[in-house]
């Protein structure tokens, strides 16, 4: 039987051992999250003989720049950036208006069509048309193969506007009966009292917006043929995933003789879409988890 | 009949805030609704000239069902699609649960900060770009070859067949997920009560008693509602990740229902039979929502969703 100190004592000690422990664990943790992008960075500047013998792991070996030469001379990326920033864009514009507008008119307290917009919100968050006739909607309204198809279908999602909506209920409803008695119309209101008070708000779904953008492929699959139009991301799946051997152009010569390896020019666009994203990371992370969380307590 | 009159009155009334809600509203009818109303060529003949009214029934109605089960790979496809949507669901929920309470065990505020700002990155990273990672790392000479070369297993190429898709999919997806995923339990541990603690420790409590007596419960409602949505799309895998891990050596053992309806109904253009498929699991879907709520409904009133 252990005296009550003996025992707290134990309970110090494990408690401390656990401590130590965990620091460890986490340190380990955070270098598998990190790993797989410094393997990708080492590996697309490194020689065919390092990558095939499987040397390449934080660093690069035998620096070999030819990757990124053959990506920026034989591809298109500089158009694919281009057309993807463009799409990003016109989406965050239009998805940050058009949820403002919906989300402040369901704020006010006495408009009546507030509970019949709930609803008809509500539905499109259980049920969806499903990929066809999505597909056949977009073809039919004459927007296929163009970056519309991109831009209209994704500008408005219930959830949001439901996140925007709680987001406006924490804004004093008596500023917005001050600015009445003043003789401000509702559109007015909604520019110059709540979009400037919900900056926060409009930082995090802008970015994410933005990232989600940036980030998607598989609408592009469906909606856009012509390779002049892609966004960064198919043109990295047509690298990776399509390996064509058909054209004889400097990036199959030199695979064939071994002077290259295919992950040099697959990584450097790996290295190329995802660059963006990293570099503007740490100056933008914080609005991220605040996203989460403001959709956390309030949606 | 005055109500009635009432509600015109006030409509009128309201007519700016109408009008501002007039262009998100068409929106949504045009590309959420519109959408929902095509569903109808499941049940139809699609012909692109006579639109989705014009176009005939099927007789019988239920014609690409019987098509779709008649199917030799049907059960295959089902099959899969259960297996990785269940696997996918046990082995990635727990861990951002897990993941937040060590975080929260951690000291060191700046430290923790650091790690969980670490953890975020993998979530940002497209599709295109982890299977495109997999893809690399399973290769002979790939990091997952180094481990088990230095483990001293062969090297195999392991995006050739299917034996690897599971932990590769899987994996890939705790590493985006786990960090991201852990947001939504943290804020709720946040919220707990400090002086429980002091309590705890005035009883003498362990570290292990007090995540069992505090922790614990003080997850569990986000844990419920997440487990429920998660539920709700165990059906739902992720069909544009598949597509990409999708080679012609594992096509045929990979293939689920999502990207079955993208091939049959995109690339082959069976618009109709493929949108029968997709309907069969959105109507699975919804009531394993409704059946995992009331379920939880039974047990416990206060955690379920509605």
């Amino acid at each position: 039987m252990l005296t009550k100190e003996e025992n707290s004592n134990k309970i110090y000690i494990g408690s401390k051992v656990f401590d130590v422990f965990l620091i460890v664990f986490m340190a380990v943790l955070s270098l598998v999250f990190i790993y797989p992008f410094l393997n990708v960075i080492a590996i697309s500047l490194s020689s065919n003989r390092m990558i095939t013998t499987g040397q390449v792991t934080f660093f690069p070996r035998e620096l070999f720049f030819e990757g990124y030469k053959l990506l920026f001379k034989e591809q298109n990326i500089f158009r694919a950036y281009g057309n993807t920033v463009i799409i990003a864009v016109a989406t965050m514009v239009l998805s940050l208006s058009l949820t403002s507008l919906l989300a402040y008119v369901m704020m006010v307290p006495d408009f009546v069509l507030r509970k019949f917009l709930a609803i008809f919100l509500l539905i499109t968050m259980f049920f969806s048309g499903g990929t066809v006739p999505t597909y056949i909607l977009i073809q039919r309204l004459g927007i296929y193969d163009t970056w519309w198809a991109l831009i209209l279908p994704n500008a408005l999602s219930a959830y949001n506007v439901f996140i925007y909506r709680a987001f406006y209920k924490g804004i004093s409803l008596e500023i917005r009966e001050a600015a009445r008695i003043d003789g401000a119309g509702e559109l007015r209101i909604l520019t110059t009292i709540y979009v400037p008070l919900s900056k926060a708000l409009y930082a995090t779904f802008g970015l994410m917006s933005v990232v989600g953008v940036w980030n998607s492929y598989y609408e592009a699959l469906l909606y856009i043929k012509d390779p002049d139009r892609q966004p960064i991301q198919m043109l990295l799946r047509k690298i990776v995933f399509s390996s064509g051997t058909d054209s004889m152009n400097d990036t199959n010569l030199m695979l064939a003789s071994g002077a290259l390896n295919p992950l040099n020019v697959q990584y450097a666009c790996v290295v190329a879409t995802i660059g963006p994203i990293l570099l503007v990371y740490p100056f933008v992370q914080k609005y991220f988890a605040q996203g989460m969380q403001i959709g956390a307590v309030k949606g | 009949m005055n109500g009635k009159k009432n509600f015109w009155k006030t409509l009128a009334r309201q007519k700016t805030l109408c009008f501002m809600a007039l262009l998100p509203v068409l929106m949504i009818i045009v590309f959420k609704y519109v959408p929902m109303y095509g569903i109808l060529i499941a049940f139809k003949n699609y012909k692109a000239a006579k639109g989705i009214w014009g176009s005939p029934w099927l007789n019988p109605v239920l014609k690409n069902y019987h098509t779709f089960f008649k199917n030799v790979n049907c059960i295959q496809i089902i099959w899969n699609t259960l297996k990785i949507g269940v696997l996918t669901l046990v082995f990635t929920f727990p861990m951002p649960i897990i993941f937040a309470i060590l975080l929260n065990e951690l000291k060191g505020k700046i430290y923790k900060r650091i790690v969980q700002t670490i953890s975020y990155i993998p979530h940002f990273i497209s599709i295109v770009v982890v299977c495109s990672m997999l893809n690399g790392f399973g290769s002979t000479s790939g990091f997952f070859n180094d481990i088990r070369a230095f483990f001293g297993a062969a090297r195999v190429d392991m995006n050739n067949g299917s034996t690897y898709f599971l932990p590769m999919y899987i994996g890939s997806a705790i590493w985006q997920g786990v960090g991201w995923g852990s947001i939504i339990y943290l804020s709720a541990l946040s919220n707990v009560d400090v002086s429980l603690y002091d309590v705890a420790n005035i009883d003498g409590a362990n570290r292990w008693q007090k995540i069992k007596h505090i922790v614990f419960p003080s997850i569990l409602p986000t844990t419920t509602i997440m487990l429920i949505m998660n539920v709700g799309n165990v059906l739902n895998s992720d069909y544009t990740k598949i597509l990409l891990m999708q080679n012609s050596t594992n096509m045929s053992d990979l293939e689920t229902i999502a990207t079955f309806v993208y091939r049959q109904g995109i690339v082959e253009g069976k618009f109709s039979y493929a949108t029968a498929v997709n309907l069969f699991v959105s109507v699975i879907c919804f009531i394993l929502v409704f059946g995992a709520n009331m379920i939880t409904r039974k047990i416990n009133p206060e955690n379920s969703m509605w």
